[in-house]
């Protein structure tokens, strides 16, 4: 950064920790010290051993974070696959409807976020059309509902995130430039061909954020568990939350909070990785 | 580590910041928190009117564990929660008593507190009745649409007929659904031990995880009882008859074992600077007129003498339902659950939390 500035006027050699001191004050308040907060609290056990609360949340709640992440991972898929063919559409087809397909995306932040999902209780009720139709179709599920069962909460968590998926995407894919297409067609690609080596590779930081954006969410998520799910599709939010409110077993809590933080930031490293995206969109 | 050090439990509380409290104390405001749809639509603006006492009435309780958390620690440290009563169930009453948390109830203020029913005189968790009085009980038995069972139910093991299986909803408060599931079990919720929560959570786990329980909730259970998601719930008797106005085929069953009771408490906070005020309000609802005015309302049945003579003249026919006004051969059969300390009611708790899945 202080090496572009060469020649002209003269830099005050403080100003980028200046500039960043906001920033790093607001964090060290808001994030650093709550965590250590939380920290202590984790190992503060009174009737065992201090490490009792993470031992606890592999053997008590093993189930609860495989599932957190196996429905985290599904909805992160499926936002994928519907995300993507939106995005493209919207970035190199839409023409001047590109406005109106961003301004539909973006349309349900206007609406609390547990509103809506409250909506999907209505809409997925046994009595209503949707069960009816799928029902009517033999596409029901073995439960013979969809309310409180593992669909309606992938379905809801898929529906709540897509947008931050949609987005990346979408951005990575509008600064494409249009003449690498061509280029790639003037050698002899067909369109096809041409996606597949040019336009999904310059894309693929977008996908990466938008899985990012939506797995980590997706997997602390418990409004959709509770609201859609039963009690067979709790997820570790459901717990941390119970743990903290209802038993009072802080230390149990904590503790549980960094197992989550702690295998979220493992997944997002080998992610990272496998991906090898040095630049983000 | 400022921030750390109050998130740390244990320690005793600390006496109330009399410096604010000493503050402005010419404000004439009445603060309330009570649970949503307990009161009728007049209560408050008539007590305004007689009293010349304005008063904030906010419906924030929703769950007895989750309100605890939220007022915990100012009332820990002796600071302020910006209310004047708060309205609890027996087991968190007993609690926040214990805790020291509560000031007395100014009785001088308070002469209709003779009216309060002897039942009701003497609890385990405030003999006396020095720190709280009922604001009105709860029966917690089963909701049902016969449409939907086929049959009228009797038992609390009719909660368990493989015929509903996916069609069972239970509450997330504990005593109400293991209090059910114990007196089904033959097992008196007023004396049990450990060992018989571990044998009723237990049998709750195993319905869970076969699927015959379809989910534990709040109050949401009265919407899928009235959609008609499900068949059974465990349920609080005011809810059914408050949505039998729209759903006449709903009912509410006590069962043949008996169900259960409970009370929602009023408590004045020990940093209330108002308990003058509070024990006017509780007087004035301890009138059985006026109390009447609310069971009218919400049906739950009234902790005061005489509000069920003073129903009759509002409503004959609610004045008979058993949900509002049970006769005392029918209170007889109701059970409380046993008085847990702190050690039992975390152990209970963790129980019942893994039976409901985690």
């Amino acid at each position: 950064m202080a090496g572009t500035a060469a020649g002209g006027s003269r830099q005050n050699p403080y100003a980028p920790y200046l500039l960043v001191a906001p920033g790093v004050l607001w964090l060290t308040a808001f994030y650093l010290v709550p965590i250590l907060a939380l920290a202590r609290v984790s190992v503060n056990v009174t009737d065992a051993a201090w490490y009792d609360g993470y031992t606890r949340a592999f053997s008590s709640y093993g189930m609860h974070l495989v599932r957190s992440f196996g429905y985290a991972l599904m909805s992160t898929v499926i936002g994928v696959l519907l995300g993507y063919p939106l995005a493209y559409v919207m970035a190199f087809r839409a023409g001047r409807l590109k406005n109106l397909l961003l301004g539909l995306v973006i349309l349900p932040f206007f609406t609390t976020f547990l509103v809506r999902t409250f909506a999907w209780k209505t809409i997925l009720n046994d009595q209503g059309i949707v069960v009816h139709v799928l029902g009517s179709l033999h596409l029901l599920p073995g439960y013979g509902r969809l309310l409180n069962t593992p669909y309606a909460v992938i379905g809801g968590l898929t529906y709540n995130f897509l947008p931050f998926m949609i987005l990346p995407i979408y951005v990575s894919l509008e600064k494409i430039d249009r003449r690498l297409v061509e280029a790639a067609q003037d050698l002899y690609c067909n369109s096809l061909q041409a996606f597949r080596k040019v336009v999904l590779p310059l894309s693929l930081p977008g996908v990466f954020a938008g899985g990012l954006l939506t797995f980590i969410p997706a997997s602390g998520d418990f409004i959709n568990a509770e609201l859609l799910g039963g009690p067979n599709q709790r997820m570790i939010g459901s717990v941390i939350q119970g743990q903290f409110l209802q038993i009072r077993d802080y230390p149990m809590a904590a503790a549980l909070s960094f197992v989550l933080m702690t295998i979220i930031t493992l997944l997002v490293l080998a992610y990272t990785r496998a991906l090898g995206t040095e630049d983000l969109a | 580590m400022a921030f750390g050090g109050g998130l740390l439990g244990g320690c005793r509380p600390e006496e109330p910041d009399h410096e604010s409290s000493a503050g402005s104390g010419n404000d004439n405001v009445l603060r309330i928190s009570n649970w949503p749809l307990y009161i009728d639509a007049a209560t408050v603006s008539d007590f305004e009117r007689a009293t010349g006492i304005s008063v904030q009435y906010t419906e924030d309780i929703n769950d007895n564990n989750e309100f605890f958390a939220k007022i915990d620690e100012p009332l820990k440290r002796g600071q302020s929660i910006d209310r004047d009563i708060i309205i609890l169930t027996d087991w968190m009453a007993g609690r926040l008593i214990q805790l020291g948390y509560v000031q007395p109830i100014d009785d001088a203020n308070f002469p209709n507190k003779k009216n309060l029913l002897d039942r009701l005189r003497q609890v385990g968790f405030d003999p006396g009745r020095r720190y709280s009085v009922p604001w009105l009980s709860v029966m917690t038995g089963l909701g049902y649409n016969p449409r939907k069972t086929g049959r009228e139910l009797t038992s609390a093991n009719d909660i368990f007929d493989p015929k509903f299986a996916g069609q069972v909803t239970m509450l997330t408060e504990m005593r109400d659904s293991l209090g059910v599931v114990m007196v089904g079990m033959g097992i008196d919720p007023e004396q049990c031990t450990i060992d018989d929560a571990r044998a009723a959570c237990a049998k709750i786990k195993r319905y869970r995880e076969s699927g015959h329980i379809r989910a534990f909730t709040g109050n949401d259970y009265t919407e899928d009882l009235a959609a008609g998601n499900i068949s059974v719930a465990v349920a609080w008797s005011g809810d059914i008859q408050g949505l039998s106005a729209d759903n006449p085929d709903l009912r509410w069953v006590a069962p043949s074992e008996g169900a259960m009771i409970f009370s929602d408490n009023m408590l004045i906070p020990r940093t209330s600077r108002h308990a003058d005020l509070a024990s006017k309000w509780m007087n004035y609802v301890y009138d059985p007129a006026h109390s009447a005015r609310i069971v009218a309302a919400v049906a739950y049945p009234s902790a005061v003498k005489g509000a069920g003579e003073e129903l009759a003249k509002l409503s004959p026919e609610l004045a008979r339902s058993p949900l509002a006004n049970p006769t005392p051969e029918q209170v007889a059969k109701l059970r409380g659950f046993k008085w847990l300390d702190e050690h039992e009611d975390r152990e209970f708790n963790r129980l019942f939390l893994d039976a409901m899945g985690g």
